[in-house]
C-alpha cells in the first residue's frame, strides 16, 4: 500500500467517528425492514463527491438477507458519514476508488467486527480511519509513510488474529455442542412434570 | 455413547425416593416401561430451583400496554455478545423492532449457533420434536431448566386455586400418552419430597393387561394428571375412580366439549396450557381472562403479520416470543407459528383466539369466507380429541376424525353445514398414529 501523500490529522477523522449522528447508526434497509436505505445514501454520497453511480453498481448496497448483510450494510452507512467530511470531498477521490472502499474494504471489516464498534471504541475508529486513508494513498498529517504503514499494521493485524482466534474457537464450539447433544445420556433428558 | 446410570439419573436420591420408584416400576399393574430418565438434580440445583420458583410465584408476566419489559434491553445486549447467531448480525439495534425474526427453520439448520458461548456443556440435556412442520428440531437444555417447568405449572394451577402438595410417599403427577411408540419411565421429584413422577402409555401394548392401566392409575392416585386431548379421551374410556386435584392438557388445544366431559368426570379443573419444547409453558387458558393468561414473566410475547410487521393492537397474527427460561436457547423474536390476538387485561397479558398454525379460511356455499377460528367454534362443544377439515379445489370438504369419535359425525356434518351452507363433505377416520394438519385448503383466495 503506497501511502506517499499526506492526509489530514488521524484525530480528526477518529473524532468525526465518534461523533456519527444517530441517523447513520439507524437500521439498514433489508428486506421490508429497517429505515436507512443504504444504496439512496451512497448514491448522495458519490453526488457529493461530485460522481454518479449507476444502478447496477447501487444494487450492491441492498439486499434481503440479514444474516449476510445487516452488519455490512451498517458499517457502510457509518464509512458514508466519514467519506461525506470535508477533507475526504476536497481530496478530489475518483468513483472507483470509493466504491470499492466501501463495497470491498468495508465488507471485509464488517465479516469480523461487529459496524458500532467502529464508532464506540477508540482502536476501532483508528483501524477505520487508518485503513480508509491508505486505500486512498494517504498517510495521517505528523506521520511517515513508514510509521502509518506500520501502526495500521499492527492495529488490524492485532484484531485480525484475535478474529482468526475466535472463528477456531467457533468451529471447536460448534464441534462440542454437537457432541454434547448426541450423547445417549443428553437423549435420556430430563424430567419435566408436562410433555410438549 | 456414554449412558447414564442411577448416580446420574437422581443424584440425590434417599431412601425414600427409592422406595417411590420401586413402588412406581413394581406395581402389580405397572405397565411395562421402555426407557430411562430421572430429575438429575443436584443439591445446588435443588437450592437454585427452589429460589427460581419462588421469584417465578412472586413476579407478575406482563409488560405496560405502549411498551416492551424492562429486562429485554439487557437481554438483547447479552444475546448480541454471547450467542453467535446475533453476534455475526452485528451490533444490537437500537430499535428492538428493527431485529430479524427467526423461526424453527433457523434453529433446525444449525441449532449450535444459537447456545450461548458462556453455557457449560457437561450437563446439556436435549428435548427433539418433529413438528408437523417438516423440520425436526432438537432443543437443547439441561437439569434445571427441566426442573423449572415445575414452578410455571404451580403458577397456572393457583389460578384455579390449587397448590400442589404431595410429597414423599405419594405421587405428584403422571403425564400419559397414547400412541404406539413412547417414551415412558419413572422419577421422582425432589422439590416436591421425592414425590412419584411417570411417564406412561395408554396404548394397550405397552401393558401387561389392558385392565392393568386403570388399575394402575387408581392405586398411584396422582395428584396431578398430564396429557393430550389423545390420551385424555382414552382416559376417559377406562374405569377409573382416581380423583386428581387438576389435569393438564398440553400439545393441542383442548376443545370445551372435551373439557367439560373432563371435568365432569374427574371432578376438578382442566388446565389447558399452551407450551412448547423451544419455550416451555407459555400460558395457561382462563376464560374467565378471555384466553390464555401469560405464565413466564420473562417471555415477551409480540404478535406479527407474515411479513414480520407489529399488527394493531388486538388483532390476530403470529405469536412470537423473545427471552424465556432455557438459559441454553435464549430465543429473539422466535416466530412459534401460532396464531392469536394479544390483549392487555386486568390478568395480565392474554393470548385470545389462540390457534396452532397460519390461519386457513373456508368459503361458504354462498361464496363468503370464514376464518378456522369459526370452524373450531362450531365444533367446540364436541368432545373430539383432534380432527381435520380440508376444502378441495371444488369447495367440497372433507372431515376427517378417530375413527372411534365417529359417532360424533351427525353432529359434526350438522355444525358444520349451519356453519358453511349446503357444502359436499365426505367422512374420513384418522388412522392411529396419523399427524393431520387441523384445518387445510386447496382453494383459490386464501390469504
Amino acid at each position: 500500500m503506497r501511502v506517499e501523500r499526506e492526509g489530514p490529522l488521524l484525530e480528526r477523522l477518529t473524532r468525526r467517528l465518534a461523533e456519527t449522528p444517530p441517523d447513520f447508526l439507524d437500521e439498514p434497509r433489508i428486506g421490508k425492514r429497517g429505515n436507512v436505505v443504504v444504496a439512496a445514501l451512497v448514491h448522495d454520497l458519490l453526488r457529493m463527491h461530485g460522481h454518479r453511480a449507476t444502478l447496477d453498481t447501487l444494487r450492491r448496497f441492498e439486499s434481503g438477507d440479514a444474516r449476510r448483510d445487516r452488519n455490512r450494510l451498517a458499517l457502510v452507512q457509518i464509512g458514508c458519514w466519514l467519506l461525506a467530511g470535508h477533507w475526504f470531498i476536497d481530496a478530489g477521490i475518483d468513483a472507483a476508488s470509493l466504491l470499492a472502499r466501501l463495497d470491498d474494504d468495508l465488507r471485509e471489516l464488517a465479516a469480523v467486527t461487529p459496524a458500532h464498534r467502529f464508532v464506540q471504541d477508540a482502536d476501532r475508529r483508528e483501524e477505520l480511519a487508518r485503513l480508509l486513508l491508505a486505500r486512498f494513498g494517504f498517510r495521517p498529517e505528523g506521520e511517515t509513510a513508514e510509521q502509518a504503514t506500520d501502526r495500521l499494521s499492527r492495529i488490524s493485524g492485532t484484531e485480525r488474529q484475535r478474529l482468526l482466534d475466535a472463528s477456531r474457537e467457533a468451529e471447536e464450539r460448534a464441534r462440542a455442542i454437537r457432541e454434547a447433544l448426541a450423547k445417549k445420556a443428553a437423549e435420556e433428558s430430563a424430567d419435566k412434570w408436562t410433555r410438549e | 455413547m456414554i449412558e447414564a446410570n442411577d448416580a446420574d439419573r437422581y443424584p440425590t436420591l434417599t431412601e425414600a425416593g427409592r422406595r417411590m420408584l420401586a413402588q412406581l416400576r413394581e406395581h402389580p399393574c405397572a405397565p411395562i416401561y421402555r426407557n430411562r430418565s430421572g430429575n438429575r438434580l443436584t443439591r445446588e440445583d435443588i437450592t437454585a430451583l427452589r429460589g427460581f420458583e419462588q421469584r417465578v410465584l412472586a413476579a407478575t408476566p406482563g409488560w405496560p400496554r405502549q411498551g416492551r419489559p424492562d429486562w429485554l434491553d439487557g437481554f438483547v445486549q447479552r444475546v448480541f455478545v454471547e450467542v453467535p447467531h446475533y453476534r455475526a448480525l452485528g451490533s444490537p439495534p437500537r430499535d428492538f423492532t428493527q431485529l430479524p425474526v427467526i423461526s424453527r427453520a433457523d434453529l433446525a439448520a444449525d441449532i449450535t449457533r444459537f447456545v450461548p458461548d458462556t453455557l457449560p456443556l457437561e450437563r446439556l440435556i436435549q428435548f427433539s420434536t418433529t413438528g408437523t412442520t417438516g423440520h425436526p428440531l432438537l432443543v437443547p437444555s439441561h437439569p434445571q431448566v427441566a426442573g423449572r417447568y415445575l414452578a410455571f405449572h404451580k403458577r397456572a394451577l393457583r389460578r384455579f386455586g390449587i397448590e400442589p402438595q404431595h410429597g414423599a410417599g405419594q405421587v405428584g403427577v403422571i403425564l400419559l400418552g397414547h400412541q404406539r411408540r413412547c417414551f415412558t419411565y419413572v422419577s421422582v421429584t425432589p422439590t416436591m419430597g421425592e414425590s412419584g413422577l411417570a411417564k406412561i402409555n395408554l396404548h394397550p401394548d405397552d401393558w401387561h393387561h389392558p385392565d392393568d392401566r386403570a388399575r394402575y392409575l387408581d392405586a398411584m392416585a396422582p395428584e396431578i394428571v398430564a396429557g393430550d386431548p389423545i390420551s385424555f379421551t382414552e382416559l376417559l374410556r377406562l374405569p377409573c375412580r382416581m380423583r386428581p386435584r387438576a389435569l393438564m392438557n398440553v400439545s393441542m388445544m383442548l376443545s370445551g366439549g372435551l373439557r367439560a366431559q373432563l371435568e365432569q368426570r374427574f371432578g376438578c379443573p382442566v388446565l389447558d396450557i399452551y407450551s412448547m419444547n423451544e419455550v416451555g409453558p407459555i400460558a395457561v387458558f382462563d376464560a374467565a381472562a378471555g384466553g390464555h393468561v401469560l405464565l413466564q414473566d420473562r417471555l415477551y410475547v409480540e404478535i406479527l403479520d407474515r411479513d414480520g410487521q407489529p399488527v394493531p393492537p388486538g388483532q390476530r397474527g403470529e405469536v412470537v416470543v423473545s427471552g424465556g427460561f432455557n438459559f441454553c436457547l435464549p430465543l429473539l423474536r422466535y416466530r412459534t407459528g401460532d396464531h392469536a390476538a394479544l390483549l392487555h387485561t386486568v390478568a395480565g397479558p392474554v393470548l385470545s383466539e389462540l390457534a396452532g398454525r397460519a390461519p386457513v379460511r373456508f368459503r361458504h356455499a354462498d361464496g363468503h369466507w370464514l376464518n378456522n377460528v369459526d370452524v373450531s367454534h362450531a365444533l367446540d362443544h364436541l368432545p373430539l380429541a383432534h380432527y381435520g377439515l380440508h376444502q378441495q379445489a371444488d369447495a367440497a370438504l372433507v372431515l376427517r376424525l378417530p375413527a372411534e369419535a365417529m359417532h360424533h359425525a351427525a353432529a359434526a356434518r350438522q355444525a358444520l353445514h349451519e356453519l358453511l351452507g349446503n357444502l359436499p363433505l365426505t367422512l374420513r377416520p384418522i388412522e392411529e398414529d396419523d399427524k393431520i394438519m387441523q384445518y387445510s385448503s386447496d382453494l383459490e383466495g386464501q390469504p
